[in-house]
């Protein structure tokens, strides 16, 4: 009972303390970012204003100390693979946000993130299992060279997608506290119905919902920060990596569909990897009544944005309002697969 | 009620999403078993492609359908700013 207790208590404080460190480290960080200048112009206001970014070194900071915490308490290496492999991610976002990185390169880069997680399991055997489980089938044989493989390749794709979902005010913010919830309902699950699974697991995910929930409260509409792509790519890098290691991954893949879709709608329109801020047209435009239409171009890329405004003109909160319902319904989607999986 | 059509997008590509993968990892890397020949080790890898290539293509061909129906549908009645 007091073991129960005192576990209790450790995932409590792995939300917490990241939390605590956002809540309260992120004002100051805002105000040095003004200080000197880093400010990104916010395109959807009319007229257009400049917001602090990037945010994420902020982010990276509370949610290392939030791992740090949880790897300690548990004397787990799972934390560590984690944030090896998001602290990858997070130093090519950075460099992404201080020198635009090309289109190529980065998903390329992302590899290394990848190396960087499964390079621990050369030194913790039991980092992942190399089997998928899928909901009332079971689980797949073990192909260990394929699934490290797909794991290593998981990273771009995952950062990447997260990445594409940061482009209005508290997208990212909402999509990531949606999805890691989403994430951690998963996981939770598989722990309660697995006998000797790690709570490390269950403890990793609480620092990315903690730092995804207290970066809403500053990037929610209208935004104070951008989390930049530093920020981005470490919250996608976070949830690919706590995906794998919770054993979770059929579930986390239905959850970001949204993301998914956009990814896909965006390459296969623009026909590759092309930085946004190179891209030959707008997938949307602001009309003169300050509301967000679709793009009428024939070359415009048909980003989930575009599909959304396609249904009616939207303001940026209620465009955002309908992103977060489309991620609503795939994380709904992803609690039920997991209990499926981990239940019935 | 908008949404309504592009929640069933969400629901194809994640379907087929979870049935491709299952298909991948419970059929298609088991087949056959290690030829003791070049030529065989060889038609055998290019069989594994070719069934990976032919699971991709297929989510890619469901999507691009699924999205032209969509976006043709609602392109004609897209709202235009007021001016």
């Amino acid at each position: 009972m007091s073991s129960g207790l005192a576990d209790g208590g450790l995932l409590l404080l792995s939300f917490l303390v990241p939390l605590i460190v956002i809540l309260v480290g992120l004002p100051p960080f805002l105000r040095f970012l003004t200080r000197v200048g880093r400010t990104s112009q916010d395109a959807h206001k009319n007229p257009p204003i400049r917001v602090p970014e990037p945010a994420g070194p902020m982010l990276f900071i509370a949610a290392l100390i939030g791992e740090l915490f949880v790897a300690l308490s548990f004397q787990s290496w799972v934390p560590v693979a984690i944030m090896l492999g998001a602290g990858v991610a997070f130093i090519i976002g950075l460099a992404d946000d201080l020198f635009v990185l090309g289109g190529k390169t980065k998903p390329l880069l992302l590899l290394l993130a990848g190396i960087a997680f499964t390079g621990v399991v050369l030194f913790r055997p039991n980092l992942y299992q190399p089997v998928l489980t899928f909901p009332l089938l079971g689980d797949t044989a073990p192909h260990f060279t394929i699934y490290t493989l797909l794991a290593v390749v998981a990273f771009p794709v995952v950062s990447n997608a997260f990445n594409m979902m940061d482009a209005f005010n508290g997208e990212i913010s909402w999509f990531t506290l949606l999805t890691s919830l989403a994430l951690l309902a998963g996981v939770s699950l598989h722990a309660a119905y697995t006998s000797g699974f790690d709570l490390a697991r269950i403890g990793a995910t609480l620092p990315l919902v903690a730092v995804a929930a207290g970066f809403l409260v500053f990037n929610r509409y209208p935004s104070r920060a951008f989390d930049g792509d530093s920020g981005a790519l470490m919250f996608g890098a976070m949830f690919a990596g706590l995906a794998i290691t919770g054993g979770v991954e059929v579930a986390a893949m239905v959850a970001i569909v949204p993301a998914i879709l956009n990814s896909f709608y965006t390459l296969s329109s623009v026909r590759g990897f092309v930085e946004r801020r190179k891209m030959a047209s707008r997938p949307t435009y602001i009309g003169s009544d300050g509301l967000l239409y679709p793009s009428t171009e024939p070359g415009a890329p048909n980003t989930l944005i575009r599909l959304v405004l396609l249904a009616g003109a939207l303001n940026e909160k209620d465009l955002v309002k309908s992103l977060v319902y489309l991620t609503l319904v795939a994380c709904l989607f992803s609690v039920a697969i997991s209990f499926l999986t981990w239940v019935i | 009620m908008k949404l309504a059509p592009l929640f069933g997008i969400e629901a194809a590509a994640f379907l087929l999403i979870i049935a491709e993968t299952y298909l991948f990892f419970n059929f298609v890397i088991p087949i056959g078993s290690i030829p003791h020949s070049l030529t065989g080790y060889t038609g055998l890898a290019l069989l594994k492609l070719g069934s990976i290539a032919a699971l991709v293509a297929l989510w890619f061909v469901v999507m691009i359908g699924l999205t032209r129906l969509y976006v043709r549908e609602k392109i004609k009645a897209a709202p235009r700013p007021s001016s």
